[in-house]
């Protein structure tokens, strides 16, 4: 209970906007409505691929109950819509769909990447400078726009045969795919990963060291730095901290 | 500007269908306005933003900010404005002078505040701190409302008024919101831009309203009405000609169409 009288008039307020259904006075269905088409928009735009998928209708019908059920959490509009994939995995009328929750969980990654902040480009030159016995104990940063995500859909191929301009088949129906999602030239470029890049990646994002990553590879993957050179060549690495840095 | 022309006083609202043609026209315009939060983030949009910055002035102009709410101030918004502040040094930073947030929960709108002492007290405090925390001063734009909050003690342009004196803060006058509130809580226009102190006027605000169910709602997405035309005329004649902007944020109009307009308001400001 709140002690002031403003901070009880914005609960009760807030709290009869938020109920699921219209309000019945006209004046406070104003606020419901923008509220609604808020969040509505805000899912119509991180989920176009989810949306050509089912069709428009049945896309504004899911959209419309997840976003009665679901308050926003931010001031920001751009951060509305990450429970989208997990609701989808939930919704009864989508349950024929296995591969839509993975196809959401794709688009709400290439949303993230696309509005990560910029951070700093990988040092090539910088790192050549590292003492050779330190470079063990360098960790190279992902840059923020990086997302990783491992499907046992092909995710990327649906994503790619429904973007603008292609006729919805994808190239593969079956089997897993891992995915890079990166951004380049502001552009966000999601790619499958080779298992060299995908165990470098892992180990990279999670903090781990070049010398953590050298002991990784060696079982068979190939040398490190044709991995580190193809991972920078994909434009995912940031920044690096080597232990004198540090 | 050039010589051959009068410094333009109009601007128009920044939107993403519209990058590529004002890099390449370059419309005379005096500023351009931006949705902060449409620029939080990295990529494409902050680069537009660059671009646009290079050949206007521009404002930032924000709608999540949740002013007047009981909840505490949200860092992480106000360290992503105040880097934005930073990078683009913009003419003018503004926020509307509502709530949008209680708990945690955000409604993405702007909902009024009860026109008491103690939302007078608690905005400007926070206006205050927002201004403390970028180092400058801000905006505040009077809103559209379709309710009354209780418990309300004072006319809205007294609170208005108030709120701007106490916070040390300038007002971002909506003609559009004026007239709307006008209409929906049944005043006189004229009454709210009397109580209006000329010197904390810095910017005006012109956009479109639409009528449903009895009411008119203030969509952003038509152009601005002969009504309110009629308004801002009035306006400009008892303060004086301020930096206006035509907003239009939803059912985007050709650039032509946003042009047009702010022709017009440039007739009647210049």
């Amino acid at each position: 209970m709140s002690a002031h009288p403003l901070a009880r008039a914005q609960e009760r307020f807030l709290a009869r906007l938020l109920e699921p259904d219209a309000p019945r006075d006209t004046r406070l269905a104003v606020y419901h409505r923008t509220t609604m088409a808020a969040r509505m928009g805000a899912l119509a735009a991180a989920y176009p691929v989810v949306q050509r998928l089912v069709g428009g209708a049945f896309f504004e019908e899911a959209a419309r109950v997840h976003a009665a059920a679901t308050p926003s959490r931010s001031g920001d509009l751009h951060d509305y819509g990450a429970r989208f994939p997990g609701f989808i995995a939930a919704y009864a009328p989508a349950a024929a769909l296995a591969y839509l929750p993975e196809v959401a969980r794709l688009e709400w990654a290439v949303h993230e990447s696309r509005h990560a902040a910029d951070g700093e480009p990988f040092d090539f030159a910088a790192l050549a400078r590292v003492a050779p016995d330190e470079l063990a104990g360098v960790a190279i940063v992902l840059r923020p726009a990086v997302r990783l995500l491992s499907s046992s859909h092909p995710v990327l191929a649906i994503w790619e045969a429904n973007q603008e301009g292609r006729d919805g088949t994808p190239e593969r129906t079956h089997g897993a795919q891992r995915v890079i999602v990166r951004r380049v030239d502001h552009e966000v470029r999601p790619i499958e990963a080779d298992s060299a890049s995908w165990l470098l990646l892992g180990i990279l994002g999670a903090g781990g060291t070049l010398g953590d990553a050298m002991e990784a590879l060696a079982h068979g993957d190939g040398p490190l730095d044709a991995a580190l050179g193809r991972l920078a060549a994909l434009e995912v690495l940031g920044g690096f901290m080597s232990p004198r840095r540090a | 500007m050039d010589g051959a022309r009068p410094p333009a006083r109009v601007g128009i609202g920044l939107r993403a269908p519209h990058y590529a043609q004002l890099a390449q026209r370059r419309p005379p315009l005096a500023f351009l306005e931006a949705h902060s939060e449409n620029f939080f983030g990295g990529g494409l949009a902050p680069a537009w933003l660059e671009r646009m910055r290079a050949l206007y002035p521009v404002s930032l102009h924000g709608v999540g900010l949740s002013l007047g709410s009981c909840d505490s101030l949200d860092e992480r918004h106000l360290a992503r404005l105040a880097g934005l502040v930073r990078r683009f040094e913009p003419l003018f930073v503004s926020e509307h002078l509502s709530w949008s947030s209680f708990g945690g929960r955000h409604v993405n709108d702007l909902l009024p505040l009860p026109f008491s002492e103690e939302a007078v007290a608690h905005v400007a405090a926070r206006i205050g701190a927002v201004q403390d925390r970028l180092g400058r001063e801000i905006l505040v734009e009077n809103v559209s409302a379709y309710v009354r909050l209780e418990p309300t003690a004072m006319p809205e342009w007294e609170f208005v008024a108030e709120v701007v004196r106490r916070a040390g803060c300038k007002l971002l006058l909506d003609v559009n919101n004026v007239w709307v509130n006008a209409m929906n809580h049944g005043f006189d226009p004229a009454d709210f831009l009397v109580a209006i102190d000329p010197a904390s006027v810095a910017e005006i605000h012109l956009a479109g309203h639409e009528r449903a169910d009895g009411l008119l709602v203030d969509t952003h997405a038509a152009p601005v009405a002969r009504e309110v035309w009629d308004l801002y005329a009035r306006t400009v004649e008892r303060i004086g000609p301020r930096p206006t902007l035509i907003e239009w944020d939803a059912d985007i109009p050709p650039l032509d169409v946003l042009l047009a307009e702010a022709g017009r308001a440039e007739a009647i400001v210049a």
